[in-house]
């Protein structure tokens, strides 16, 4: 007996929704970049959002810049927030920057040989950074709110995100401080989002979370 | 190459028009080769967002950790207006691109930039 199985069958449901999500664009893993200078709280905030989310932290913080010098990656961290889920991986990358002097890594009690060894290693994560730039679909630059933010590296990540068309908040980051000024921030780059949080203390993240879900959903 | 003197500070004035003609990596390896020689460019106009990030790229695989530190670039902006003149944007005028360990301390407002070049025991200013 010959049977004539249906087109929907035999490809099974699974098969044609695979197809509508691909056409759609809904498939695409949202991939969120950690951008900004040394020392300005990337991984600290990284670290915040797991603990908050996955119960586990990223990585390591110090207060030595460059402490990051290759790209962390953390699949499947999900946001919630007013009902609303956001499914990310986190990819939390070494301070940008257009100079690095071992000898500034002497202040902190690193031997010259241990100096050397960090400014040639920041040097390569620095080129992992920008080259994972072809590979993210949405970014959190995050400023120290404490310095002044018109920096050429901050310039070049904004600059390339918007010729890239990549969706990004600004995160004002160090609040609890009290040099910090978040409307600095905004005052010079008046045409993007700007949140205001303290990664370390947790201030204002719920605020971070809903403007994530509204800027990446 | 050219010799580099301690004392004195070559800078090179680059226009816009000779910089049209030339390739993005053209452009980015004539200047991190200017800059390791110790000299400063001063370029009509600037660099596209890719090419930035080209140059730092370049920049950190041409960082000598005894030699060779990394560069500083300052832009000034200026106003461009649309056709009709009706929306006003910013265009970047003026690039500075110099060694980082010669572009000591650099005062930056709207419209103004003043910089002091360190060149060993001497000092000279530019503004």
């Amino acid at each position: 007996m010959i049977r004539v199985v249906s087109m929907r069958r035999f490809f099974g449901r699974k098969f044609f929704r695979d197809i509508f999500n691909k056409l759609i664009g809904k498939d695409k893993k949202l991939k969120i970049g950690f951008y900004g200078h040394p020392n300005s709280g990337k991984t600290t905030l990284a670290n915040r959002m797991t603990n908050d989310w996955i119960g586990k932290p990223i990585g390591l913080v110090s207060e030595i810049p460059h402490e990051t010098r290759r790209v962390y990656r953390q699949e499947h961290v999900t946001l919630k927030h007013n009902g609303v889920e956001l499914d990310f991986d986190i990819i939390d990358t070494p301070g940008i920057a257009t100079k690095i002097d071992y000898k500034n890594f002497l202040k902190f009690g690193l031997s010259e040989i241990e100096a050397k060894e960090r400014a040639k290693e920041a040097t390569k994560g620095i080129i992992e950074a920008i080259k994972w730039l072809d590979d993210i679909t949405g970014v959190l630059l995050v400023i120290d709110a404490t310095q002044d933010p018109l920096t050429q590296a901050n310039i070049t990540i904004i600059g390339n995100l918007e010729a890239r068309k990549i969706p990004f908040l600004i995160v004002a980051n160090k609040i609890d401080l009290p040099e910090a000024s978040a409307e600095r921030i905004s005052s010079v780059f008046p045409q993007h989002t700007v949140v205001p949080i303290s990664a370390l203390h947790g201030e204002h993240t719920d605020d971070l979370y809903r403007a994530m879900v509204k800027g990446f959903k | 190459m050219d010799t580099v003197n301690t004392n004195s500070l070559k800078m090179d004035f680059l226009s816009s028009t000779a910089l049209s003609s030339q390739t993005s990596m053209e452009k980015i390896s004539m200047i991190v080769d200017k800059v390791k020689n110790g000299d400063l460019v001063v370029m009509e106009g600037g660099l596209s967002p890719g090419e930035e990030a080209e140059l730092i790229e370049t920049t950190m695989r041409e960082i000598d950790v005894e030699n060779f530190m990394g560069i500083d670039i300052y832009t000034l902006e200026k106003d461009k207006k649309s056709f009709f003149g009706l929306s006003k944007s910013k265009t970047i005028g003026i690039t500075i691109i110099g060694p980082a360990n010669v572009m000591k301390a650099v005062k930056k407002k709207s419209n103004f930039l003043s910089m002091i070049a360190n060149l060993g025991d001497s000092g000279a200013s530019m503004h």
